[in-house]
């Protein structure tokens, strides 16, 4: 099965080709502003370097969030095409767990995301070829996720934590309050490598590409201002847009 | 003599808050039109908030390009140009149709073309009559209040525009004062009717010889009338209110067009953009240029009504000449929030 990868999801474009689990290839575009510019030449690069054309692909998979809400829209809207139109599988992979799966030493991966003022897009997992969840993908508050790692490791033994991403070396006083031994990732480890989601997306099941949406974990800050304001619940995004 | 091949261009536009898709047939024939509006979301927070647009965007967008195509009753294989509005716009709502129209060029290898949203505005026209150049438009929107000089289908120059608020925006921000939510110009155009010009507001650089515009002056004066009125506790009649406003803007959009029609003799008089749905507005243009002398008097093109908003056909009219003068983007293409048609030379300085 050929699998085509993608991830957008942060600042670093990543782009792989797999053929079952190996990965043929994986181009990294590193501190990029421009996804959009860079990421279908990119693609088309690595096809033609391999005698391929997109229809010869026949699973996309792509970083389904969290991460950068316009960046993973880039990616999402253009491997949702390319499934659509050419009838294609595709399927979404969180960025979490795609960031947990670098760790391959057994360990509690936290992996997290700066979204800015000790907030972070974070989760936990258990390393391994599909990273176990343990602490559910979601946007936290340092304190909370630091309880939440102190809550796991209450009930469960816990030798290292390896911690993943972005922007939490910042956190290193409340991290050494854990008492338990641990490292940050290395450099490779802390970005998102689309030949991970590429192998995370064999046992993944695929979705509808009219489906397929960010995973954003997060509401706007007008819709909660909105919601705050006014009392009323969230419909369904659907029930706000209407065809005329 | 051969028969000359049909080209059918399959278009997006998701600039601001309508996701549209459409197909249309040499530049002129609407095969489909399909809009995904999200007022009803934006009315929650009285304004578009461009990160819930975006959110909308990608929720229909292979969906809707589906339904193009079908009820277009073409395939893929049937379509000669895929194009997509690249700007100006809100930048993370415009990327959705610009990776959307990539992905899909990409994925058929059919060619593609990038489209100026307000070249797209003021095409809306060539879906109802042939234009014959050059001509004139008055592109009126809530981003844009621009007269054009169209040289030909492809080469279009700003000759003026507004110092400030967009009319657009300005009908916007006096319904607010109103209680009218947005888009408020429609229940503004409705009550305008309604009532007489008694307020007399400022008609803002209607006697500069320029083609220029400036709208936040009027927005100033009809909300400190609104405010002072409130002070004193005294009712204003809001028919009064939104007749002597509209009044106003479209004094000034008159006055200044027909000018620039009587110095630069268009062939077709063309208006673009949301505003150009006003009814004060096409009415009076109308009245106006039939007053010319008849030979002075060029053709008016009113687009319909429901092609004034934004949407995908007029994006598909603009991509047909740039299709026909070779003007194709790869994909590299971005969206450029910010884009703007060229300014004539006589506004560079």
């Amino acid at each position: 099965m050929k699998i085509l990868s993608v991830s957008t999801a942060t600042n670093h474009l990543s782009v792989a080709l797999n053929e079952d689990q190996q990965v043929i290839v994986e181009k990294n575009e590193r501190d990029e502003r421009n996804h959009s510019e860079h990421l279908d030449p990119l693609i088309e690069e690595i096809l033609k370097e391999n005698k391929l054309t997109l229809n010869d692909i026949d699973r996309f998979a792509v970083a389904i969030g969290p991460g950068s809400y316009t960046g993973l829209r880039i990616g999402i809207t253009t491997v949702k095409m390319f499934a659509s139109i050419l009838n294609k599988e595709v399927v979404g992979i969180s960025t979490l767990q795609a960031l947990a799966k670098g760790v391959k030493e057994p360990a509690l991966v936290i992996t997290g995301l700066d979204a800015r003022n000790d907030n972070y897009f974070a989760a936990g997992y258990i390393s391994g070829d599909i990273p176990k969840n343990v602490i559910p993908d979601g946007h936290y508050k340092i304190d909370v996720l630091i309880k939440a790692i102190q809550e796991y490791a209450a009930q469960n033994k816990v030798d290292k934590i390896v911690f993943v991403g972005s922007g939490l070396e910042k956190q290193d006083e409340k991290i050494k309050a854990l008492n338990i031994p641990y490292e940050y990732g290395t450099d490779e480890q802390n970005v998102i490598h689309a030949g991970l989601i590429g192998q995370l997306a064999i046992d993944a099941q695929p979705v509808d590409p009219d489906k397929l949406l960010p995973r954003y974990l997060r509401r706007t800050q007008a819709e909660v201002d909105w919601h705050k304001k006014t009392g009323k619940p969230f419909e369904p995004d659907s029930h706000y847009v209407e065809e005329v | 003599m051969s028969e000359k091949k049909d080209i059918r261009i399959l278009a997006y536009e998701s600039s601001c808050d309508e996701t549209s898709t459409a197909v249309i047939r040499n530049g002129r024939e609407i095969e489909s039109l399909i809009v995904a509006t999200q007022i009803k979301s934006h009315q929650r927070f009285g304004g578009v908030v461009p990160e819930v647009a975006s959110r909308h965007h990608i929720e229909v967008v292979s969906q809707i390009t589906k339904e193009a195509l079908n009820e277009a009753n073409c395939g893929w294989k049937d379509i000669d140009a895929i194009a997509v509005t690249y700007g100006p716009g809100l930048v993370g709502a415009l990327l959705i149709g610009v990776s959307a129209a990539k992905a899909a060029s990409m994925a058929t290898g059919i060619p593609l073309i990038g489209v100026d949203h307000i070249m797209g505005h003021i095409m809306a026209a060539q879906l109802k009559d042939e234009i014959e150049y050059p001509a004139l438009a008055l592109q009126v929107s809530g981003g844009h209040t621009e007269i054009v000089l169209l040289k030909d289908p492809v080469h279009f120059e700003i000759i003026g525009d507004t110092r400030d608020d967009a009319a657009g925006e300005a009908y916007d921000k006096i319904g607010r004062v109103l209680g009218v939510n947005y888009p408020a110009g429609k229940t503004i155009d409705a009550w305008a009717h309604e009532g007489k010009d008694t307020f007399n507001f400022p008609r803002a650089m209607m006697e500069d010889d320029d083609y220029d515009f400036s709208f936040s002056g009027l927005k100033s004066a009809f909300i400190n009338t609104c405010h002072h009125a409130d002070q004193i506790h005294e009712k204003l009649n809001k028919y009064d209110l939104a007749a002597s406003f509209q009044a106003a803007v479209i004094d000034v959009l008159a006055n200044k067009t027909i000018r620039a029609i009587k110095q630069y003799k268009p062939k077709t008089f063309i208006m673009g953009g949301g505003v150009a749905a006003n009814h004060g507005l096409r009415d009076r243009m109308s009245a106006e240029i039939a007053k010319l002398p008849k030979a002075d008097q060029p053709k008016v093109i009113l687009p319909d009504i429901k092609l004034c908003g934004d949407n995908a056909a007029m994006i598909g009219a603009a991509a047909y000449n740039l299709y026909n003068d070779n003007q194709f983007a790869d994909l590299t293409l971005n969206a450029d929030p910010s884009l703007e048609l060229p300014y004539a030379k006589s506004m560079l300085n």
